[in-house]
C-alpha cells in the first residue's frame, strides 16, 4: 500500500497539472497509430490506452523540454493500406514529432514508405519476423532471436519435442518466422517431413480439421509440439477446439508468440493450463518497477485489466524517446535518432534494456506456462539477448547486418562490404 | 491440501525408515542448484540419487515438487514445502514458519521435468489407494514408454478395481509387451493382440518397431532384417547414395571444385603447382590437370571420376534394414500396421465427413435467417451478420447475470431470438419498408446499419473478444474411435440446425403465417385483396429471419469468438450459401450449405497446409458453379421464379 501512495499522488498531480500552464505554448505531439476497430482491435486498443497513461504520467512529471505532451490518436481500423494514409495524416496534417503504433508486420510495412519519405519516427512495439531495419523505425518488440528461437530451443531441450506443427495466420510475420524456424529446426536435425506447416486466414474459426491433423502427427511415436503464430481473435477458436479434443499441455504442448494476458482475458483458461507463451515480459514478473506499473495501469483502467508484453515495449520505447529528446534538447527526428543509440532504460522484468545501433533492443526472453487465472507462471528467463535484425538462420540474410550509428545502413552486406539499400522496399 | 499432507505424513511414519543418517534435506542440498532451477536433461542425476537414497519422504517430496509446492528459503538455501502459506520441514513434517515471514523462492519444474518426475513416481503410484494418483501413473507410462515399466505395470493389473483404469492398464501392458517382452513369441503374440486398435499410441508402438535405418554393403548380409532394397537414381539420388558409400568407408570421397582449389593453394611451391605455373591455372581443365599431378604424386587424395562413382554404386547394394533384428516380429508388426492404416484412412475420411457436416450445419444456421429475408422476401440485408453478433452478445450478457451455464444457454436462446426479432422488426418498420423494390438503396441502407451496429457493440462491449462459455456437459468430444471424434458443441449446433430446418419448413408450409408469407411474396396485390395485411406479414417474416440469426449467434459464439466483427465473417458465407442453394428455397439453402461445407473440407484435405487457399479455391468453384447454374441447386419453377 505504501507503494501505492506516491503513485496515487502522481496520478492526482497529473490531473491537476493538465490545467497548469507549461513553459512553452505549443505542445509536443505524439501520434498513436493503433487500430481501435477491426480484427486487431482486440490487441491494439490496449496499446492506445498505454500510450495515454504514459503521456499522462510524463505530463504529471513536468512534460518534456518544458512543454506539454499531447497524444494524437487515429484509428487505422485494422485496414493495412489505411496505416499508410493515417501515418501520412499524422506527419503532414497533425505534424507529430513521433509515432507509436502498428501491431502486425503487414501494417508496419504499409506505413514504412511514408515514414521514410517524410522522415518520420515510429516505435513498433510488437514481436516481429525481423529481416528489416528501417532508418525511421525503432523496433521495441522481439526479433526472432529474442522470442521464436529461444522458444524453439526450449521445446527441443526441455520438452524433448521431435515433431513440430507450425500454425500461423496467413501474413508476413508468421510466414517469415516459420521459414526461419524451418531452417533452424533442420539445422538442429529435425527432418523436413517432421515439420507440419499450416496457414489460416485472420479471424479463422473452424479449427476441428487442423487440430485433428496435429494429433495425427503423433502416429509415429514422436513427441509433437505446436508453435503458434496465430494472431488476433482466431486464437480463441483454436484453444477452444484443442480443449474440446481433450489435448492437454502434457500431450501436445503449444507455445504461442501472439497470445498474452490480454488475449487470454477473452477465454476460459482452465483447459489451457500448462500451454506456453514466449515473450519478453509477463505481468507476473517479480520486480518493484513492474508492481508499480501494474498498479498504475489497474488504477487507470480498472482492476480486471491486465498488462502484457507490447505494453512493456511501449513503456520502454516511450521512456527512451523522452530521455533521447531530453539529451538532444530537441524533437528533431535526426537528432533524436542519434541520441537514441545506447539509451538504457530498466526493464519491468529486471535488468536493463539497451537500444542497439540496429534499432533493436537487448531484452531478456521469458517463457511462461498459462495458469488457471489467465496469467503466466514464468519458468524460464534468460539474460538480455541483443535483437538481431537479419537472422543468421537463412542463408540470404546471414551475411546482412544493420548498423545505423557507424555504417549508416540498415541492410549492410558483410561479405561484399557494401550497403545493399537504404530504404525498406524489400 | 491438509489431507494430502496428513496422508503423506502417515506414509512417512508407517514406512520403515531406512537405517541411514542421510536426510532428504541433505540429498536436496547436494543437488541444490538442480532442485532450485531444474532442467529436463540434467534432472536425471538428482532423481537417480533420490531414488537410490530409498528415503520414504522422497515420494511425497516428488509429488509436492511436481505440484510446485517446494520453496527454497533464501537466507540459508534450505528447501521446504509450502502448504498454503506455511513452511513445512521435508524430513520431519513439522511446521517451521510462514512464507510471509521469510523470503522464499519457488522452484518451478517445467513440463519436461514434471514428466521425468512422473516417470519416477510411476512405480510408487501404480497401486496407490488414490485413483487420481493411479491414473497419473498410467498417464505417465502412456507418454513415455520404457522397458522398466512393464513388470510393475503388469503386477499392478491384478489389484486394479476401477474397470476403466483396468482396461487402460491392460492396453498399456499389451503395448509395452509388443515392444519390450523378453521373447519373440511373446512380442508377436502381443502385436497380434493389438489387433485393430486405431489409437495414436498403438500406431506409435508399431512404427517404432518398424523403424528402419539406411545401409549399404557389397552384398546383402544374411543376418540383416531387410525392409526394402533401394535403387540409386530411383529411391534415392545418386549423390546421396555415393555420400552413403563414403560415410561407410566403402568408397573414396568425391573431390569438389572447392577442394581442388584449396589443395592447389596449399601446394604452391615457387609460384607453381605440380610443375604448372600458377598463372596458367586459369581454366578448370588446367586446374584438374595440376591436381592430377599432385594426386599421382600421392600428396592429395585421388580424383574420383563419374565412371568410378557409377561403378562403385553398381558394386554395392543399398537397402533399408529394420533396427529390430527379428524378422518375425517386424513381419507381424507390418501386417498389424497395414491393417490399422487401412482402417485409419477410412476413419479419416469419415472424420472429414463429420467435420464437413458440422461446417455445413454452421453455415446453414447462419444462412437460414437470410434464406427467409433474402430468399423469400428478396431484401438484401447486409446487417444480417450483425443480428448474429447481437444474438451472441445477448448470450454473453445473460451469462453475466445467470452464472449457471446450462440455465443461461436455455435462457439465452429464446432471449436472443426475442432481441433480434425486435431489432429486425424495428429495422423493417423504420427503414426497409420504405425501400421495397429498390434493392440498391436497401443494400446501402442495411450496410450503413451494419456499420452502425458494429460500432454500437464496440462502444458497449469494448473491442475485446467476450467469452461465451458452453455448459460443462458440452465439453469434450464424442469419440467413435481414436480417429473419428467430434466435439459435443458441434453436435449441439448440428441438432439446433436440424430443429430450425424443421421449424422453418413447418412454419412456411403448415401454418397460416407461412401461407400468408408465400401469398404476399408471390403477389402482394392479390394477397391484400384477399384480406391479408402485407405490411404485417412482411414485418413478421423479417422479424422471424432476424430472430433465427440471433439464435445462430448464440450457437456460433459457443465454439468461436464473440467480437463486434464476428458477423462479417458470416455475411459473405451466408449470401453464398443462399445463392448457391437457390434463392427462395429452404431446402436449397440446406443443399448450398452442404455443398460449401463439403467442398471446403475437401479442398482443405487436398491442401492441408493452407486453409486460406482452400477458401479461395472454393470461391472460384462457386463462381464457376453459378455460371452454369445461375439459379442455384434448387431452382424455383413457375410463377415464383418469374422475376
Amino acid at each position: 500500500m505504501a507503494k501505492l501512495l506516491p503513485l496515487a499522488s502522481l496520478v492526482t498531480a497529473g490531473l491537476l497539472s493538465s490545467t497548469a500552464a507549461f513553459a512553452c505554448d505549443d505542445p509536443i505531439k505524439v501520434g498513436v497509430l493503433h487500430s481501435l476497430s477491426g480484427t486487431m482491435a482486440i490487441s491494439e486498443t490496449t496499446l492506445k490506452d498505454t500510450m495515454e497513461l504514459l503521456i499522462e504520467n510524463q505530463n504529471a512529471a513536468g512534460g518534456l523540454l518544458g512543454c506539454e505532451i499531447e497524444a494524437v490518436v487515429v484509428d487505422p481500423a485494422s485496414d493495412w493500406p489505411l496505416f499508410a494514409e493515417k501515418a501520412r495524416e499524422l506527419l503532414t496534417v497533425s505534424e507529430v514529432d513521433v509515432i507509436f503504433g502498428s501491431w502486425t508486420s503487414v501494417s508496419r510495412k504499409s506505413a514504412l514508405p511514408v515514414l521514410e519519405e517524410l522522415n518520420g519516427l515510429m516505435f513498433y512495439p510488437v514481436q516481429y519476423e525481423g529481416e528489416e531495419s528501417s532508418r525511421n523505425v525503432f523496433y521495441t518488440g522481439a526479433a526472432p532471436n529474442q522470442q521464436a528461437i529461444p522458444a524453439t530451443d526450449y521445446f527441443l531441450e526441455e520438452l524433448g519435442v521431435e515433431k513440430f506443427a507450425l500454425l500461423g495466420t496467413d501474413y508476413v510475420y508468421p510466414r517469415t518466422t516459420n521459414n526461419i524456424l524451418e531452417a533452424y529446426l533442420q539445422d538442429n536435425g529435425i527432418p523436413a517431413e517432421d515439420i507440419f506447416v499450416n496457414y489460416t486466414p485472420f479471424g479463422h474459426s473452424d479449427w476441428a480439421t487442423i487440430v485433428a491433423d496435429v494429433v495425427a502427427l503423433g502416429a509415429d511415436g514422436k513427441q509433437v509440439g505446436v508453435i503458434s503464430t496465430i494472431n488476433g481473435d482466431a486464437n480463441i477458436g483454436f484453444y477452444k477446439e484443442l480443449a474440446a479434443a481433450g489435448i492437454s499441455a502434457d500431450d501436445i504442448p503449444v507455445v504461442a508468440f501472439s497470445v498474452g494476458e490480454e488475449e487470454l482475458s477473452g477465454l476460459d483458461t482452465t483447459n489451457l493450463v500448462g500451454h506456453l507463451a514466449a515473450w519478453n515480459y509477463f505481468q507476473s514478473a517479480e520486480s518493484e518497477l513492474n508492481d508499480e506499473w501494474v498498479t498504475a495501469w489497474k488504477a487507470k483502467m480498472g482492476d480486471e485489466r491486465v498488462t502484457n508484453d507490447p505494453m512493456e515495449a511501449h513503456y520502454i520505447g516511450f521512456n527512451m524517446w523522452v530521455n533521447a529528446v531530453t539529451d538532444a534538447g530537441t524533437t528533431d527526428v535526426d537528432a533524436v535518432r542519434e541520441a537514441m543509440y545506447g539509451q538504457e532504460f530498466p526493464n519491468l522484468t529486471g535488468g536493463t534494456a539497451v537500444m542497439l545501433p540496429n534499432h533493436h533492443l537487448a531484452k531478456p526472453v521469458l517463457i511462461g506456462e498459462i495458469t488457471a487465472d489467465g496469467q503466466f507462471d514464468i519458468i524460464s528467463q534468460t539474460a538480455e539477448v541483443p535483437g538481431d535484425a537479419w537472422t543468421d538462420y537463412l542463408p540470404e540474410s546471414a551475411v546482412l547486418m544493420s548498423d545505423w550509428q557507424e555504417l549508416g545502413c540498415g541492410m549492410y552486406n558483410t561479405e561484399t562490404e557494401t550497403c545493399v539499400q537504404l530504404t525498406s522496399n524489400y | 491440501m491438509l489431507r494430502t499432507l496428513l496422508m503423506a505424513l502417515a506414509l512417512c511414519l508407517t514406512l520403515p525408515a531406512a537405517v541411514t543418517a542421510q536426510t532428504l534435506q541433505s540429498v536436496l542440498q547436494t543437488h541444490s542448484d538442480e532442485v532450485a532451477k531444474p532442467g529436463r536433461r540434467t534432472v536425471g542425476v538428482f532423481l537417480d540419487d533420490l531414488v537410490a537414497s530409498e528415503l520414504p519422504q522422497a515420494v511425497p517430496f516428488l509429488e509436492a515438487w511436481r505440484d510446485r509446492e517446494i520453496v527454497q528459503r533464501e537466507e540459508d538455501g534450505l528447501f521446504f514445502r509450502n502448504a498454503d502459506g506455511t513452511l513445512i520441514d521435508l524430513d520431519t513434517g513439522e511446521v517451521v514458519g510462514a512464507t510471509d515471514d521469510v523470503a522464499v523462492s519457488e522452484s518451478r519444474p517445467n513440463g519436461g521435468v514434471r514428466r521425468a518426475i512422473g516417470d519416477v513416481l510411476v512405480q510408487f503410484q501404480l497401486s496407490d489407494p488414490d485413483i487420481a494418483k493411479r491414473q497419473a501413473a498410467v498417464d505417465a507410462i502412456a507418454r513415455s514408454m520404457d522397458a522398466s515399466q512393464l513388470a510393475p505395470l503388469a503386477a499392478s493389473v491384478d489389484g486394479e478395481e476401477d474397470p476403466a483404469l483396468l482396461a487402460t492398464k491392460e492396453r498399456l501392458v499389451g503395448l509395452l509387451q509388443a515392444s519390450f517382452a523378453p521373447t519373440a513369441e511373446e512380442r508377436i503374440q502381443a502385436i497380434e493382440n493389438l489387433g485393430s486398435d486405431l489409437s495414436v499410441d498403438t500406431r506409435a508402438v508399431l512404427n517404432k518397431i518398424l523403424a528402419t535405418e539406411p545401409n549399404v554393403a557389397a552384398r546383402l548380409p544374411d543376418d540383416a532384417n531387410v525392409a526394402s532394397i533401394l535403387t540409386p537414381g530411383v529411391d534415392l539420388s545418386e549423390a546421396e547414395a555415393y555420400a552413403q558409400l563414403v560415410a561407410a568407408d566403402l568408397a573414396p570421397a568425391v573431390v569438389s571444385d572447392a577442394d581442388i582449389r584449396e589443395a592447389l593453394i596449399a601446394n604452391i611451391v615457387d609460384d607453381a603447382v605440380g610443375g604448372a605455373p600458377v598463372a596458367t591455372l586459369n581454366s578448370q581443365a588446367a586446374r584438374i590437370a595440376a591436381y592430377q599431378v599432385l594426386a599421382d604424386a600421392g600428396t592429395v587424395p585421388p580424383m574420383v571420376t563419374a565412371d568410378e562413382q557409377a561403378a562403385a554404386l553398381d558394386a554395392h547394394i543399398f537397402y533399408l534394414s529394420y533396427v529390430e533384428p527379428e524378422a518375425q516380429i517386424t513381419d507381424a508388426a507390418r501386417a498389424s500396421l497395414d491393417a490399422i492404416e487401412t482402417k485409419v484412412a477410412l476413419s479419416q475420411a469419415a472424420d472429414l465427413g463429420l467435420d464437413a457436416l458440422s461446417l455445413a450445419s454452421i453455415y446453414f444456421l447462419a444462412a437460414i435467417g437470410l434464406a427467409i429475408t433474402f430468399g423469400v422476401m428478396g431484401v438484401i440485408n447486409m446487417a444480417h451478420g450483425e443480428f448474429i453478433m447481437m444474438g451472441a452478445y445477448t448470450g454473453y450478457v445473460v451469462q453475466l447475470f445467470v452464472p449457471d451455464y446450462t440455465l443461461s444457454i436455455i435462457i439465452a436462446l429464446p432471449l436472443a431470438f426475442a432481441v433480434t426479432f425486435g431489432a429486425g422488426v424495428a429495422m423493417e418498420r423504420l427503414v426497409i419498408r420504405h425501400l421495397y423494390h429498390r434493392p440498391l438503396e436497401t443494400l446501402l441502407a442495411t450496410f450503413g446499419i451494419s456499420i452502425a451496429l458494429q460500432q454500437l457493440a464496440k462502444n458497449i462491449f469494448g473491442t475485446q473478444a467476450r467469452p461465451l462459455t458452453s455448459p460443462g456437459w458440452l465439453d469434450g468430444a464424442l469419440v467413435f474411435n481414436d480417429v473419428i471424434a467430434i466435439s459435443y458443441i458441434r453436435i449441439a449446433i448440428f441438432v439446433l440446425a436440424l430443429i430450425f430446418l424443421a421449424l422453418i419448413v413447418y412454419v412456411l408450409r403448415r401454418t397460416r403465417l407461412g401461407l400468408e408469407v408465400r401469398a404476399v411474396t408471390q403477389n402482394p396485390g392479390m394477397a391484400s385483396s384477399m384480406g391479408i395485411n402485407p405490411d404485417r406479414i412482411n414485418m413478421m417474416t423479417f422479424g422471424l429471419g432476424s430472430g433465427i440469426a440471433g439464435i445462430a449467434g448464440v450457437a456460433i459464439g459457443l465454439f468461436a469468438q464473440v467480437t463486434s466483427e464476428m458477423g462479417q465473417a458470416y455475411i459473405v458465407q451466408s449470401f453464398m450459401t443462399v445463392v448457391v442453394g437457390g434463392v427462395g428455397s429452404v431446402f436449397g439453402t440446406l443443399a448450398g450449405a452442404g455443398l460449401i461445407g463439403g467442398l471446403q473440407k475437401g479442398i482443405e484435405w487436398l491442401n492441408p497446409s493452407n486453409t486460406l487457399a482452400a477458401q479461395t479455391y472454393m470461391i472460384l468453384f462457386i463462381i464457376l458453379f453459378i455460371q452454369f447454374r445461375p439459379k442455384g441447386i434448387v431452382a424455383l419453377k413457375g410463377r415464383a421464379a418469374a422475376d
